[in-house]
């Protein structure tokens, strides 16, 4: 729904005076609501709902060999899919350039091996590691994405469990890798370094976060800031506009420390929830 | 990943020889020893905070309505621009024009062998050159229409993404494209504490691997007369207080590239009067 | 061409103030009180009562699109029952590099007797038409009209494929086979007129 040029300097004149249409402040979220797993053919689940966007994360292994550039590491890769379900423009090939974007995303905020290290996915070097699957989908839509993606998928990973290895049999070129047969010794990942991303809009002389939708429609341009153990892991703007420096500094200042209070919470979240909950989404 | 079968592929299980070449025996670690010394001066004689020398030309292409080759130390790009046309397959009426850009590796433009399809890096820079030109284009001046960027790198040594940026607004603006202002960009790559402007492709690789906590590549274009950033783009693992530094450093190694690209539109404007 | 006393300018470059004497004008825009240039090209200064207009002009062939109220030069290349399709080839006397689709809707052709209009009675696929340019709709293609004596059909090609020339309002007959077809005759003005011609379609202009 396009908003008119009145409705728009109501949202401007909400966000100057630090109170947003729906009462917030300008550095406050909109309620979540986060379950871990909840696929039960996945490695590692987890749903979020943030207001009206609900995403849906599961984590698949699958044994692969690593990159001959690379022998030491395992691999990562993450697929959005935007089903037609989330927003009628999805369909067709409409959500495409938004799922490479997302993807794009969080593929760069992933690359260090200070966000997750992917030496500890190497089975044997150069010639089996893990590979991780880590596939989004988007099943409502209702602004602030990216935000909601990465809590999802840091929760994902924090819920996903690697299958240990028991013992490894090398003849030739043949390997061969037995899986220890009891479902329940897994190793868990670290994922204490997994970025946050945190998307601040420029609104007027202010910037925001967690944007709604009639709010991203007011925005001049967006940061999204990826923020792992106190570094900065990806910064990339979203919709066009341009910034100036000042402004930009402070945009990065913003997200910066709203990622650090909301990775706070979300560990403390995840800490609470109990393994083998029944009920719930899915279930 | 899919195949185009049309062309004749290397085995699927072929690697680059370089791999097992002498150097690769090194450690990360060690290589990047050998990129700075003490003095702060890299292997090809620049100091840490010293731009590679530019070359630059608009009206390369006759067939594209503007085109502008760039050489950027050893990076060599192309870029051109079309005629804007009628967006394909489009319904709605749209206010704004569209610009759509095509980033692509030349198949022997980087050490490793490159496919002819787009990557998902090659995919990844269109949409951040699509983003930054969109900030510098007029595009309200025409509705309803779309702007096509090529850009192919001939020889990736560093900063490709910096360089086609250049390139592309001069492209863009020798081609008569309404645009705010001129675009520049720059890379600045980070290894601990190390600063490397402009980095070339070795920086730039080692500069993406954590031999360091802190590290990454910033690559951000500006539109140096109002002061505006039309483009950011990080990656890697930096303190907040590094990144605010490189946008200084970057904003103003932007500005000192933009008189060269006045320069070279406005001999493209010659160039097209005496023509006439 | 003398390069010297050229004003040569880039995008982005500020070229004065803005105030009452200077005004914005083609290929400038306005911001913060100074007019910057949009493109690379000559800087141009119309005078117009005692304002000061300032223009780029980017050298070599201009980027244009049809805007409303234009005259086209088009090709019809599909008719249907309800409406014809055509390809701009020119707008006004500058031939374009690329051609834009445009769409002449049955009501659009003549200015009288709407309803009884047929579409075959007035353009054939491959006659080169001259036509204004309708005020941009939703939709996405550009819409013409012929409903003008100035405009319709100029050439035109019988059944046989030979040229025709003009006999009436509604008519042409091939210069061959002397067999007469239907058109949407557009009235051409001769050169020798062209100037009044151009003052009498600004006129119109106005009227509408």
């Amino acid at each position: 729904m396009p908003l008119c040029d009145a409705e728009k300097t109501f949202v401007l004149h909400g966000v100057d005076a630090n109170m947003r249409i729906d009462g917030r402040e300008r550095e406050d979220y909109r309620p979540m609501e986060l379950e871990t797993d909840v696929v039960s053919h996945a490695f590692g689940s987890a749903r979020l709902r943030l207001a009206n966007t609900d995403v849906l994360v599961a984590v698949k292994i699958e044994v692969d060999s690593p990159f001959p550039e690379k022998p030491f590491e395992g691999k990562l890769e993450f697929f959005v899919d935007c089903s037609a379900n989330a927003t009628p423009d999805f369909e067709g090939r409409g959500g495409e350039n938004l799922a490479v974007e997302l993807s794009n995303c969080l593929a760069s905020a992933y690359r260090s091996n200070e966000a997750l290290d992917l030496k500890k996915l190497c089975i044997m070097k150069g010639r089996k590691c893990w590979k991780l699957y880590v596939d989004i989908l988007l099943l409502e839509v209702g602004g602030n994405l990216f935000d909601a993606v990465s809590i999802a998928v840091k929760s994902a990973l924090y819920n996903t469990q690697i299958p240990k290895i028991k013992s490894i049999h090398v003849d030739g070129s043949q390997i061969d890798i037995q899986v220890c047969d009891d479902i329940f010794s897994c190793t868990r990942l670290d994922i204490s370094g997994a970025p946050l991303m945190v998307t601040v809009c420029k609104i007027g002389e202010h910037c925001i976060v967690d944007p709604n939708a009639a709010e991203e429609q007011c925005s001049v341009g967006a940061v999204v800031v990826a923020v792992s153990r106190g570094c900065l892991s990806t910064v990339l703007q979203t919709g066009t506009g341009s910034f100036h420096p000042k402004t930009l500094k402070e945009c990065l200042k913003l997200g910066f420390s709203v990622a650090q209070n909301l990775e706070d919470s979300l560990m403390e979240t995840l800490g609470e929830i109990k393994p083998n909950q029944d009920v719930g989404f899915l279930k | 990943m899919p195949i185009d079968h049309k062309r004749i592929n290397p085995p699927e299980d072929a690697v680059p020889y370089k791999l097992f070449t002498k150097l690769n025996t090194k450690s990360s670690q060690e290589q990047y020893q050998q990129i700075l010394d003490k003095n702060q001066i890299r292997k090809d004689g620049r100091h840490a905070s010293e731009h590679r020398k530019i070359y630059m030309k608009t009206g390369v292409i006759a067939h594209a309505k503007g085109s502008a080759y760039i050489e950027q130390g050893q990076t060599k790009i192309v870029a051109s621009v079309f005629d804007p046309r009628e967006i394909p397959n489009r319904l709605d009426y749209c206010l704004k024009g569209e610009v759509y850009c095509d980033f692509k590796f030349a198949p022997f433009s980087c050490p490793k062998r490159r496919l002819h399809q787009q990557d998902s890096q090659e995919k990844e820079y269109s949409s951040i050159m699509k983003k930054a030109l969109e900030a510098a284009i007029c595009r309200h001046e025409f509705p309803n229409f779309q702007v096509d960027v090529y850009v192919l790198v001939l020889h990736n040594a560093g900063s490709a993404l910096s360089a086609a940026i250049t390139a592309a607004g001069a492209a863009l603006a020798s081609a008569g494209i309404p645009m705010f202002d001129i675009i520049t960009s720059s890379t600045l790559a980070i290894q601990g504490k190390d600063v490397l402007l402009d980095p070339d492709f070795e920086e730039e690789t080692l500069s993406e691997i954590a031999i360091e906590k802190e590290h990454g590549i910033i690559v951000i274009s500006v539109l140096a007369t109002h002061d505006q950033i039309s483009h950011f783009h990080q990656v890697g693992n930096l303190p907040l207080n590094v990144v605010s530094d490189s946008i200084d450093i970057l904003h103003k190694s932007c500005k000192e590239i933009v008189p060269l690209v006045q320069k070279c539109v406005i001999r493209s404007v010659l160039a097209g009067i005496s023509e006439t | 061409m003398d390069t010297n006393n050229l004003l040569v300018c880039y995008p982005g470059q500020r070229l004065s103030l803005c105030d009452k004497v200077y005004n914005s004008g083609q290929g400038t825009y306005e911001r913060q009180g100074y007019i910057y240039s949009n493109l690379a090209g000559l800087v141009d200064v119309v005078e117009k009562d005692g304002i000061k207009i300032i223009e780029v002009h980017s050298p070599g062939v201009q980027t244009i699109v049809p805007a409303q109220g234009d005259i086209v030069t088009a090709q019809v290349s599909i008719i249907t029952q309800q409406f014809c399709k055509c390809y701009i080839k020119c707008i006004g006397d500058k031939v374009l590099s690329r051609h834009f689709r445009a769409i002449l809707r049955r009501e659009d052709i003549r200015a009288t007797e709407k309803d009884k209009i047929d579409i075959y009675r007035s353009f054939r696929p491959g006659d080169i038409i001259l036509a204004r340019v309708l005020p941009i709709t939703e939709a996405h293609t550009y819409q013409l009209s012929t409903a003008e004596n100035e405009l319709g059909v100029v050439i035109a090609h019988s059944e046989h494929g030979h040229p025709m020339v003009p006999i009436s309002w509604t008519e042409m007959q091939c210069t061959k086979t002397y067999a007469k077809e239907p058109r949407k005759v557009a009235k051409v003005i001769p050169e020798s007129v062209h100037e009044d011609f151009i003052v009498r379609l600004a006129g119109n202009v106005s009227e509408n």
